[in-house]
């Protein structure tokens, strides 16, 4: 029975990792560029207090939130892709952290609306709003053999689910295009990029606020699974995480984002029985990486190989030659 | 009348890269332009292209007046240029490269590109076409799939000229193509920039070769210590005592008799 297979434990579980890969994503668009920001955090934080603060105080649909929430950490996207354009590598990165700084710091002072350091607490649920929604109509989770909990979480992974396949769809198209190279241009050499005739003072800007969207969307999806944001969410240690779910999975390929997300999630969660030791570990498996495999786990030659296989099997299966230009 | 300079000059603090020079490069011409090492030919590379805008003087290209705007606008109104220590897009495989060349000869925006709507695979299909065709140009057919870094040398620089050429360029501007290369392959450039004039495109070419410069180019602007010391066609440059006594050196009177 599903009931009995569905651990709510489990679907948060999961559930954190999606927003874990629109994190990943959010970074690896704006390394794709070639630019390295540490404010993710900062625009998550932004994203999340946005829909939190418009939902509660004036009871704004979850999802007019979310977007909101996306749409304003894009503002600040380009507010501060702008003057970072004079900044390129550490001190970019620099930068960006200050940035996410001075949000957390304006968060954790701006007593009258965020109520500092106590945090934010009874933010609309995004399951449990839309289980209410799910009752009117008459629908009883009975039905599926699930208990209410089971559930509103279930629901929570499926829309995630849903969001995460249409962001990586997005993406795979926009890096397949004209819009793609032109970020790959720059980033392989921005002085031979400009010969060529790309704006790109107009490409690292969109990269960069795209990051920022992204992150927003992903902090107000978190605000609505968590139901309580507190400024300690998005301090540095969270744009850290978010860099290393990038640079871990390989920060060439949208795949190695994903990877990167999903991998360091589960990995505190799998090692809870060592318990005093899993960071301890966490930070050797990082050493490792780095020292043995610093592209990441995913690169573009792994991903050659994994095609190639994949094409041999089905040629050998159907006997289909493959189109070149796809 | 394809490029006009007027009097250009460029200083870095108190040295004088270029001092007050002016030439004029017809259409369809294929223009060297030679001179010592430090002479300034790619510092002029660099006014025209806008990298570094000039401290005086004034460039016009066909007619308008282009000093000031930037490089990819430079581009946009058919200005491409090479690099003297090839700068190609080196992760990227050799198709992409020439693709990112016809940038701005697309429109396409993240909205067309992401629901690829009929305009962008019309945009797409053709790009393609066109990256294809200059491959076939200039002989890398069968490396279109290939890295980029992973090609020979000769075939980097080959490379670069089409993906100059991809953003379909009024005029070319090459540093050094023959820099490096063997005699077969100097022997197939010049094959190559015959061609491409051929198109009608007109070339202003930087090179230390003496004989490919003299065989190629109509006619020749010398620079030394940025000033233009002569122009002319081929034969008056290599006739030219200051020219020689620039390359060579002064013979002292005293020597002589």
């Amino acid at each position: 029975m599903l009931g009995d297979i569905i651990n709510p434990y489990h679907l948060q579980i999961v559930s954190f990792i999606l927003i874990n890969i629109i994190l990943g994503i959010s970074i690896y668009i704006t390394l794709s560029s070639g630019q390295l920001s540490l404010g993710n955090a900062g625009f998550m934080g932004i994203g999340a207090y946005t829909s939190a603060l418009l939902t509660i105080n004036f009871d704004l649909p979850i999802f007019l939130g979310i977007i909101l929430g996306a749409v304003v950490a894009g503002v600040f996207g380009i507010l501060i892709g702008i003057p970072a354009l004079r900044l390129s590598g550490v001190y970019l990165a620099i930068a960006t952290l200050g940035f996410g700084e001075v949000i957390r710091v304006i968060f954790v002072n701006w007593d009258s609306i965020t109520q500092g350091s106590i945090g934010l607490s009874g933010i609309p649920h995004l399951g449990r709003e839309l289980f209410k929604t799910f009752k009117l109509t008459g629908f009883d989770p009975d039905m599926l053999g699930l208990k209410n909990n089971q559930f509103i979480y279930l629901l929570v992974v499926l829309i995630l689910l849903l969001v995460n396949i249409l962001l990586v769809w997005f993406f795979i198209r926009q890096n397949k295009s004209r819009v793609g190279r032109a970020f790959a241009a720059i980033k392989m050499d921005e002085k031979a990029a400009e010969s060529m005739g790309i704006n790109i003072t107009y490409y690292k800007v969109l990269s960069f606020t795209q990051g920022a969207i992204l992150a927003g969307f992903a902090g107000a999806l978190y605000a609505h699974v968590m139901a309580y944001i507190s400024p300690a969410d998005f301090a540095y240690h969270r744009a850290i995480d978010i860099l290393i779910f990038s640079i871990f999975g390989g920060s060439e390929l949208i795949w190695g984002a994903i990877f990167g997300a999903t991998f360091m999630t589960i990995l505190p969660e799998a090692l809870r029985f060592i318990s005093d030791y899993r960071y301890m570990i966490y930070g050797v498996i990082l050493i490792a990486m780095m020292a043995f495999r610093p592209q990441g786990i995913i690169d573009v030659s792994l991903l050659k190989w994994f095609k190639r296989k994949l094409k041999l099997k089905r040629r050998g299966s159907l006997g289909i030659g493959t189109k070149k230009y796809n | 009348m394809v490029l006009e300079l007027k009097n250009i000059t460029k200083n870095f603090g108190g040295i004088s890269a270029l001092t007050d020079v002016s030439f004029q490069i017809n259409e369809g011409e294929i223009f060297g332009l030679i001179g010592p090492n430090g002479a300034g030919k790619t510092t002029l590379f660099n006014v025209i292209t806008n990298m570094f805008s000039p401290t005086s003087g004034e460039i016009s290209f066909l007619g308008e007046k282009i000093s000031g705007l930037k490089p990819h606008k430079i581009t946009d109104k058919g200005i491409c240029r090479t690099f003297q220590n090839i700068r190609l897009f080196s992760q990227m495989s050799v198709l992409e490269n020439v693709l990112v060349g016809g940038h701005c000869r697309s429109k396409s925006g993240v909205i067309k590109s992401v629901l690829r709507t009929k305009s962008q695979r019309k945009e797409e299909t053709n790009s393609h076409d066109v990256a294809l065709e200059l491959l076939e140009l200039v002989g890398l057919s069968k490396f279109q799939d290939s890295i980029a870094e992973n090609l020979a040398y000769g075939q980097q620089r080959r490379l670069e000229i089409a993906r100059a050429l991809a953003s379909n360029p009024k005029l070319l501007l090459l540093d050094e193509p023959a820099a490096g290369m063997n005699e077969t392959e100097t022997e197939s450039l010049f094959d190559l920039i015959k061609k491409v004039q051929k198109r009608g495109v007109t070339v202003l070419l930087i090179e230390h070769d003496m004989p490919f410069v003299m065989k190629l180019c109509d006619r020749i602007t010398v620079l030394n210590f940025g000033k233009k010391l002569a122009e002319g066609t081929p034969a008056e440059i290599q006739n030219n005592q200051e020219v020689i006594e620039a390359y060579l050196g002064a013979e002292e009177d005293d020597e002589i008799a």
